[in-house]
């Protein structure tokens, strides 16, 4: 629990020693194999678990880490939990002889300060042996726990300045010993949580865990443990040495990128999250020096995991999406976090929020520098919004409830060179499924009013992102909310000349004398019948708004995502006609004058 | 002497399947794309000619012609339907849009989006509001409902999904808003969702009408063509449409929901597999299908292949009606060989049937896996391929392979053609087998438990390797496998598969309101069973629940009642609730191994099956050795995963029942080719079938 054991737990690790040989395509072969236990263990829990994070969401992910603790292969799930998982993993493999490791045993760890994320999201592992008793590899499996027994419901504390107010804390806590339940571990375990379902989510963990492992044993039966751990090492090696040939065709060179947070949970204002990325031959350095690191910030601490992680999603959206997903990624990316910034913050540090902001800027920082090299894939893989509305109540047996407000809405699509923003959020979050207004209010006493787009509510560019959605329920019952508000004085960025996105706004108690704009943080009680509107930011641009085909802006207009004023003053853009009877042309030669005369009086404002 | 006829239409050939007593004649012949009932009408023409009868005769003896369209199918793949509109509730505008978040490829940011069925201009809103209890919150807004008609008008529209909140717990306003615009949009197709699918939730719901009224005209119109060209001919009694759910019913049933028949072609492959398999004594099975193009999986268990009605996505479409679950995956016999950075990789990619792989010598030049199998001298190049059409060629394949030896990477010198057309073969068959694994999965079955099924033209050339390889021991070629699909239709019965949605906890249902739904659903059967001249008595219904943990997402249905006759309700009683808990509890303990002690399930849907057992071909099995040798036609030399090696080959023309085909050996058959892989033996059961089994 120190810079110290941070770079431990990133140090690069060596191949497996094995006698075997291996072909490509054998590998190949393997690789697939890894693949679909992970598939078979993510799909076992989706299935079988019961809260709306997991089973709706879908926020899981399942992995597979060699004995050495390294990504080895087939990481199925949400891209942001994906490289995070070896990190808190390696805790466990470093302190085998301490915690007991065998056969059949089952591990749950969340610990920020040992390699973790946040507090809610759980990692369940359990380690697997060949036949001689030789540790080979251990199956994993995260999700997001919809609470971890800290001070407030879900895990979340706006003004916490320690870990320890957001809930319990496990390092390595051996759920299963040798195959057999420890039930009074289980039953401290499901104590701390305040969710009714949350019994029925880690027992289906483990029941993931364990369906993989024995797939696994069976693979190690069938193909050898040796040629099994060849096959490891040829696929990071592989993904190593595409990741350098992509790499190698950027240009040399130093890019950086500068975003902001609007404030942190206090309202320290312009958080700020700096990146360099050098491109060297095949050698990529991600270097976060420059990010914020004053040690009073509250709410933005990203644990180093996390950081490494979103640095990562970010960096192989910009490369062939077919490379296989391993360590050979972290081989190829040296990442340089500067120790005590908000991205590896000192021991002690709340991290619940932090996996919102800074994290999601990394990304965006990242992606503002890759999109030098490389326009055509730069979509910030992220969320701008601070946090969604959590509406949470308690039902008559005291237990809670909570409507986490990840609804069916239009945020963060940003368009990037040759393709508009399109559907309900960029793709790295494209397998989390959102909730619908008839299944939550069928258990929840809230109302959808709407949730539709909100016209220019897309950055402008000659490829123009999604526009955002506004949001509007009707609390039925007393209930109190919470929320924290970003992305207002710091919009999603536009690329290479397109516009940010608008700024995110929320509101409470729309319509009554109380009616309110969420400025920084709430906390609040809503009285029966209250309305709150959350205006998603949408996403930016990507390119010059005057460059956008004009035929391409009247089909806006058309759909309403673009308003005729705005096709006009955004997009020089003169039409004919009427939206209301459908009649609109583009008058071309109007249209060439205007966007002169605009550029024009673009150049002399420069 | 009455006839039964099961038809069904692919891209390349329309199959027949003939039923006369208990004998079976299959007939193929060539689809006709511009006015596919023209290849209909000249199979029966055909079937007709064998009988010795004429058309308008044989038309008269058929009691049933029992179709599998892919006309909603093409429709999608060609984006061609009706030019669609939406009417939805105010505030709802974009779910359609959002798709629920969901991205079919979570790591490329270059995925275009689909392509939108009704863009936002035709997603109109109105004011009205329902909320989960059914109590209307907003009444409908008529005068909006109007000008919106309006604005559809203006554009054209061809055909109208309406779409309202908590629609199927009152669809009040759905029905008014369904009068309105057959008022107000004269000739348009109208599809409301709470009859095309009545259930939770909104965008599933939405999804699923709207592609109703997409493809709706084009299904309609191309079943109302055909039925007059039938009847014309001289057909007598109701068509009989394929629906993706497995059962058949009538043209007009189908007219309420044109959305049953998508998909409907692989799900009569997969009926037509469980009959099979029931008859051979093998209820569970696991099925394949490789074609030219796809590899289709789905799975026979007890017998039944049952519907399914979860997230079906279908040409990036929601599609909420019950299917046959079929996984596809992009392994067919034209799927496509490359290196991709050093790795090789088959498929999606895939040469379909033109120009196909280069062995047909139709202009195709990408290696493909039928070229591998021609390297491999598994495929034969010396004669008639195909049912005799034509020839392969082996020109241009070895290049072709030999350009891919020498595009891998960490290969030695003496790395060539025909290693690298093995490695394709090693690779297409560990993806189908994974394939096979994720299938399984989902249902927590292990393969090895089952007896595979395999039919397409390519699927008994990799069948026995991948069950191999699965750890299955046994391994089913029907004779008739090249018309799998319009065997299927013939064999599936009348059904009607439908369900309503109830959300209550399972410890206090409202007993008098489930009664009510399974009522209802049991009138409706009633009426379209009838109407198709089906006696009521023979109606077996079973009553179905739809049953979850609260917070789970998706339901398990289970039978409450099985086999009853329509109507009977007389199963519900005081312990009703009771008796749910225990059924869920023992379904999710099958399904998932676990269940919770301490939680009451709810009840999410009811639901009805109902079906009418119809006369089916005789299909038997069992092995009774001839104790007679075949002898082999030739010898050829070909690589069965251990090396090249003489290989002797059979023609399937000279193998009688009780006859034995040790391994290695390749069995030439009119339409596929069965290779019979080391370990393995082939025998010819005593109805004529094919099986592979362990040596």
């Amino acid at each position: 629990m120190s810079y110290e054991l941070n770079r431990k737990l990133a140090a690069p690790r060596e191949p497996l020693p094995t006698t075997a040989e291996i072909d490509q395509v054998t590998a190949d072969i393997i690789r697939g194999a890894f693949e679909t236990v992970c598939f078979e263990s993510a799909t076992y829990l989706g299935r079988a678990a019961s809260s709306p994070i997991i089973n709706q969401s879908n926020e899981r992910n399942a992995a597979i880490v060699d004995a050495h603790g390294r990504l080895a292969m087939g990481a199925i799930g949400t891209p942001h939990l994906t490289f995070v998982n070896q990190m808190e993993t390696r805790w466990g493999l470093m302190n085998q002889e301490r915690y007991d490791w065998g056969p059949g045993d089952v591990f749950l760890a969340n610990d920020p300060d040992h390699g973790g994320g946040h507090l809610p999201d759980y990692n369940v592992y359990g380690p697997v042996y060949d036949e001689k008793g030789e540790l080979i590899c251990i199956q994993t499996l995260q999700a997001h726990q919809g609470d971890t027994g800290g001070k407030d419901p879900g895990g979340f504390t706006l003004e916490a300045t320690d870990v320890f107010t957001e809930g319990v804390i496990y390092p390595c806590l051996k759920l299963v010993h040798r195959g057999e339940l420890r039930k009074d571990v289980f039953d401290f375990v499901v104590r701390n949580n305040r969710f009714a379902t949350f019994a029925g989510d880690i027992a289906a963990m483990i029941g993931g865990v364990q369906h993989a492992a024995k797939m696994l044993e069976d693979l190690l039966a069938k193909w050898g443990s040796e040629t099994v751990k060849a096959a490891i090492n040829h696929s990071i090696e592989h993904t190593e040495k595409r990741m350098r040939e992509e790499i190698a065709k950027w240009p040399n060179g130093t890019y950086e990128g500068t975003v902001f947070i609007d404030h942190d949970t206090a309202g320290t204002k312009d958080i700020k999250v700096h990146v360099a990325c050098t491109v060297d031959g095949g050698q990529l350095t991600v270097d976060l020096t420059g990010t914020d690191d004053r040690q009073d910030l509250v709410g933005v601490w990203n644990t180093f995991a996390n950081s490494r992680s979103y640095v990562m999603t970010q960096v192989i959206t910009h490369l062939d999406p077919t490379i296989v997903r391993n360590e050979g990624m972290f081989n190829a990316v040296e990442i340089v976090i500067p120790e005590g910034c908000i991205a590896q913050p000192p021991p002690n540090k709340p991290a619940a929020l932090g996996s919102f902001h800074p994290a999601c800027e990394i990304t965006e920082a990242v992606c503002v520098a890759l999109s030098q090299v490389a326009p055509e894939r730069a979509q910030p893989q992220l969320y701008k919004i601070g946090m969604p509305n959590a509406v949470i109540g308690f039902d008559e047996n005291g237990m809670m409830w909570m409507d986490q407000g990840v609804d069916c809405r239009s945020m963060d699509v940003s368009a990037i060179q040759g393709l508009d923003g399109w559907g309900s959020c960029p793709n790295s979050l494209g397998n989390l499924i959102l909730s619908e207004a008839e299944d939550a209010e069928s258990r929840f006493p809230i109302l959808n009013i709407s949730r539709e787009m909100t016209t220019d509510g897309g950055g402008a560019g000659q490829w123009r992102g999604a526009p955002g959605s506004l949001n509007v329920k009707q609390v039925l019952k007393p209930t109190s909310a919470m929320a924290w508000m970003v992305s207002a004085d710091h919009p999603l960025r536009g690329m290479c000349g397109g516009e940010d996105a608008i700024p995110y706004t929320n509101h409470f108690e729309v319509g009554s004398p109380n009616e309110r704009k969420i400025e920084r943080t709430a906390q609040d009680l809503l009285p029966e019948g209250a309305v709150i509107a959350y205006q998603h930011g949408g996403g930016a641009g990507f390119g010059q708004p005057l460059l956008r085909d004009p035929e391409a802006v009247k089909e806006d207009v058309l759909d309403e995502y673009v308003s005729p004023e705005a096709a006009r003053a955004k997009y020089g853009v003169v039409l004919t006609g009427s939206l209301e009877d459908y009649t609109l042309a583009v008058d071309h030669e109007a249209t060439k004058a205007l966007r002169a005369e605009m550029s024009a009086m673009a150049e002399a404002a420069e | 002497m009455t006839y039964r006829v099961g038809i069904d239409i692919g891209g390349t050939f329309t199959d027949f399947a003939l039923l006369k007593g208990d004998e079976v004649v299959l007939h193929k012949n060539l689809s006709t794309p511009e006015d596919r009932s023209l290849g209909v009408m000249e199979g029966l023409g055909k079937l007709a000619e064998k009988e010795g009868l004429e058309l308008g005769d044989f038309l008269g003896k058929c009691e049933a012609i029992v179709h599998g369209t892919t006309v909603a199918d093409n429709t999608l793949i060609e984006m061609n339907g009706a030019l669609t509109g939406l009417i939805t509730t105010e505030g709802f505008r974009d779910e359609i849009e959002y798709r629920r978040g969901f991205k079919e490829d979570i790591w490329d940011v270059r995925l275009a989006p689909p392509k939108q069925i009704t863009p936002r201009r035709r997603r109109l809103t109105v004011p009205e509001r329902i909320l989960h209890d059914g109590t209307v919150h907003h009444a409908l807004d008529e005068d909006a409902l109007r000008e919106a008609c309006r604005k559809l008008r203006l554009q054209n529209v061809e055909a109208v999904a309406i779409s309202f909140l908590f629609s199927f717990v009152n669809p009040e306003h759905e029905r008014r808003a369904k009068e309105i615009v057959t008022q107000e949009i004269q000739n348009a197709y109208i599809s409301a969702s709470h009859e095309v699918l009545p259930r939770a939730p909104e965008y599933d719901r939405t999804s699923t009408t709207v592609v109703n009224a997409y493809v709706g005209p084009r299904v309609i119109g191309y079943l109302e063509k055909l039925v007059q060209r039938l009847v014309e001919g001289g057909y007598k009694n109701q068509l009989m449409v394929m629906q993706a759910a497995g059962g058949v019913m009538t043209k007009e049933y189908i007219d309420g929901a044109p959305i049953r028949v998508l998909a409907s072609g692989p799900a009569g492959g997969v009926i037509g597999s469980a009959h099979t398999g029931s008859a051979k004594g093998c209820p569970d099975l696991l099925c394949v299908d490789m074609g030219g193009t796809s590899y289709d999986m789905s799975l026979v268990v007890g017998g039944q292949a049952p519907a399914e009605a979860g997230w079906n996505m279908h040409h990036r479409y929601l599609i909420g009606v019950p299917m046959v679950k079929v996984e596809t995956l992009g392994a067919g016999g034209g799927s496509i060989c490359h290196v991709n950075a050093g790795a090789l990789e088959v498929g999606p990619k895939s040469a379909g049937s033109e120009p196909g792989p280069i062995c047909y010598g139709r202009g195709g030049t990408e290696p493909t896996v039928t070229d591998a199998l021609v390297m491999l001298g598994i495929l034969s190049t010396d004669e008639g391929f195909a049912g005799g059409s034509f020839s392969l060629s082996k020109k241009g394949v070895t290049e072709a392979f030999q350009t891919i030896a020498e595009q891998m990477e960490d290969v030695g010198d003496d790395y060539d053609a025909e290693q690298a057309a093995f490695d394709c073969w090693r690779v297409v068959n560990a993806n189908m087998s994974q394939g096979v694994r994720r299938t399984t999965a989902g249902k927590g079955i292990d393969p090895k438990d089952l007896v595979m099924l395999a039919y397409g033209g390519n699927g008994p050339a990799f069948a026995a390797i991948q069950a191999e390889d699965l750890g299955i021991k046994r391994v089913l070629v029907p004779k008739a496998s090249p018309t799998f699909s319009a065997l299927g239709t013939l064999v599936a019965n009348p059904t009607i598969d439908e369900e309503r949605s109830y959300i209550a906890s399972a410890k206090a249902p409202d007993l008098d309101r489930i009664r009510q739904l399974w009522t209802d659903l049991s009138t409706r059967a009633r009426k379209y069973f009838t109407d198709a001249h089906f006696d009521a008595d023979d109606i077996r219904v079973n009553y179905q629940l739809n049953m979850r943990y609260p917070g789970q997402n998706f339901s398990l249905s289970l039978d409450y009642k099985a086999d009853v006759p329509l109507g009977d309700l007389s199963f519900i009683g005081d312990d009703f609730g009771e008796r749910a808990i225990e059924l869920f509890n023992q379904r999710h303990m099958d399904e998932y191994a676990h269940i919770r002690e301490h939680e009451i399930p709810e009840i999410s849907g009811v639901r009805l099956a109902a079906h009418v057992e119809t006369r089916t071909p005789k299909a038997s099995g069992g092995f009774t050795p001839s104790g007679k040798a075949p002898t082999p036609a030739k010898k050829r030399r070909a690589n069965l995963g251990e090396g090249f090696a003489q290989v002797p080959i059979y023609r399937g023309k000279d193998l009688e029942a009780g006859m034995e085909v040790m391994s290695p050996a390749i069995i030439e058959e009119t339409f596929t080719t069965i290779v019979v892989y080391p370990g393995w033996k082939a025998q010819v059961d005593d109805a004529g079938d094919y099986q592979l089994v362990k040596a």
